[in-house]
């Protein structure tokens, strides 16, 4: 019994080394998505390089695909095109998330389309264009909705139009795998639940 | 030359009272962006931004910080406030997007239990320990029972130590 005792502070003090250990090797950028396995939020937005056309969130339903928040601002972003390229011409369905930055009218700062699509399309003709569209969120409410922080942001949407994934920073191959895993789960999922509809569609159609 | 001098100093004086108040007037001009239908909604908008949490920094509340979502979060907060929305639905309405991380108080909730259990824990147990000790002395108390005759011989040994010393000391 005593020295069962005796061995109390000992436990405590390798419990709380272990727990502060740990701790150097978490991600302090990390905390969590409260958007994940919840709906994408409902939105109303132009397509950037057709802003005569206004996207929703029903429009992208139906189909699995990476929602990518980019702007040509970002540096990370732009080194990502070359690999989200790749991912393109895999297979992968890329939307575009453009985070245009606040201007600051002090400084003569205005909202420039027009120079802003010619930009988009000069670097996309150069790093490769990864993008399927591109979603022009110039007030940054969608972005607001979907909890993003800064850019590149990346999330899995499944073809119920849910989000399945919320990736913080950018995707190149050393952590693709793992959001590749998820990615080809969720499209493998959709397949068989399209295969399910056709199927029961066909029994109902059988005489 | 004296006047001149004098003259000087006064103006420099007035220089130096001006510049210090420079900072109160460009925080008022600050706050006159955000106009508030009364007191109550300016204090809540206080409170929020010094409550809400920037999820892009390391530690910041969003009323310290300009990255670019705490912008985004004040405006949507005052704008929140403006509505009329309590404080706790302007909290919940963070937290929906950009989760628990953004309140700096946390919820009580199975993971974030020990925050609040730990320090009860530790005090109860070194309350324990204390309880412990004090039985041990009171036990230790209770089996040294005074011997009356072993306090005599004690007593005399002693008298007789202290006669000794002070008939050996010189006078």
């Amino acid at each position: 019994m005593r020295k069962s005792l005796f061995f109390i502070p000992f436990v405590l003090f390798i419990a709380l080394a272990a727990f502060l250990f740990s701790g150097l090797f978490s991600d302090p950028r990390q905390h969590g998505s409260a958007l994940v396995s919840k709906p994408l939020p409902a939105f109303l937005l132009p397509d950037l390089m057709a802003p005569q056309r206004m996207l929703s969130a029903d429009d992208l339903k139906g189909k699995v695909y990476l929602l990518n928040v980019w702007g040509l601002w970002c540096p990370t972003c732009n080194a990502e095109l070359g690999f989200l390229t790749e991912l393109r011409q895999q297979g992968i369905e890329i939307v575009g998330l453009y985070y245009v930055q606040p201007q600051d009218s002090a400084f003569g700062e205005t909202f420039d389309l027009a120079a802003l699509q010619k930009d988009v399309a000069k670097k996309l003709a150069e790093q490769g264009n990864p993008y399927q569209l591109n979603i022009l969120d110039e007030k940054r409410s969608l972005i607001f909705d979907l909890g993003v922080t800064g850019a590149p942001e990346t999330f899995l949407i499944d073809a119920q139009g849910q989000i399945r994934a919320h990736h913080v920073g950018d995707i190149n191959p050393q952590n693709w795998p793992a959001l590749a895993a998820q990615y080809q789960a969720v499209l493998q999922e959709a397949q068989a639940a399209a295969a399910l509809t056709q199927q029961s569609i066909g029994a109902t159609n059988a005489p | 030359m004296r006047p001149k001098m004098q003259l000087f100093s006064r103006a420099f004086a007035r220089l130096l009272l001006a510049l210090c108040l420079c900072p109160a007037f460009a925080t008022t001009a600050a706050e006159e962006l955000l106009p508030f239908k009364d007191a109550q909604q300016q204090a809540l908008y206080r409170e929020l931004t010094a409550e809400l949490r920037c999820p892009k920094c390391q530690n910041q509340n969003i009323a310290d910080s300009n990255a670019v979502v705490a912008v985004d979060m004040r405006e949507k907060t005052y704008q929140l406030v403006q509505q009329g929305q309590n404080k706790e639905q302007v909290i919940d309405y963070m937290k929906q997007r950009y989760g628990d991380f953004v309140h700096y108080q946390p919820p009580v909730q199975w993971s974030t239990i020990w925050l609040w259990l730990a320090p009860l824990l530790l005090l109860a147990g070194l309350f324990w320990v204390m309880l412990q000790k004090q039985q041990k002395v009171q036990q230790l108390q209770q089996t040294d029972a005074v011997d009356p005759e072993l306090e005599q011989k004690l007593q005399a040994m002693i008298e007789q130590a202290m006669a000794e010393k002070s008939s050996k000391e010189p006078d």
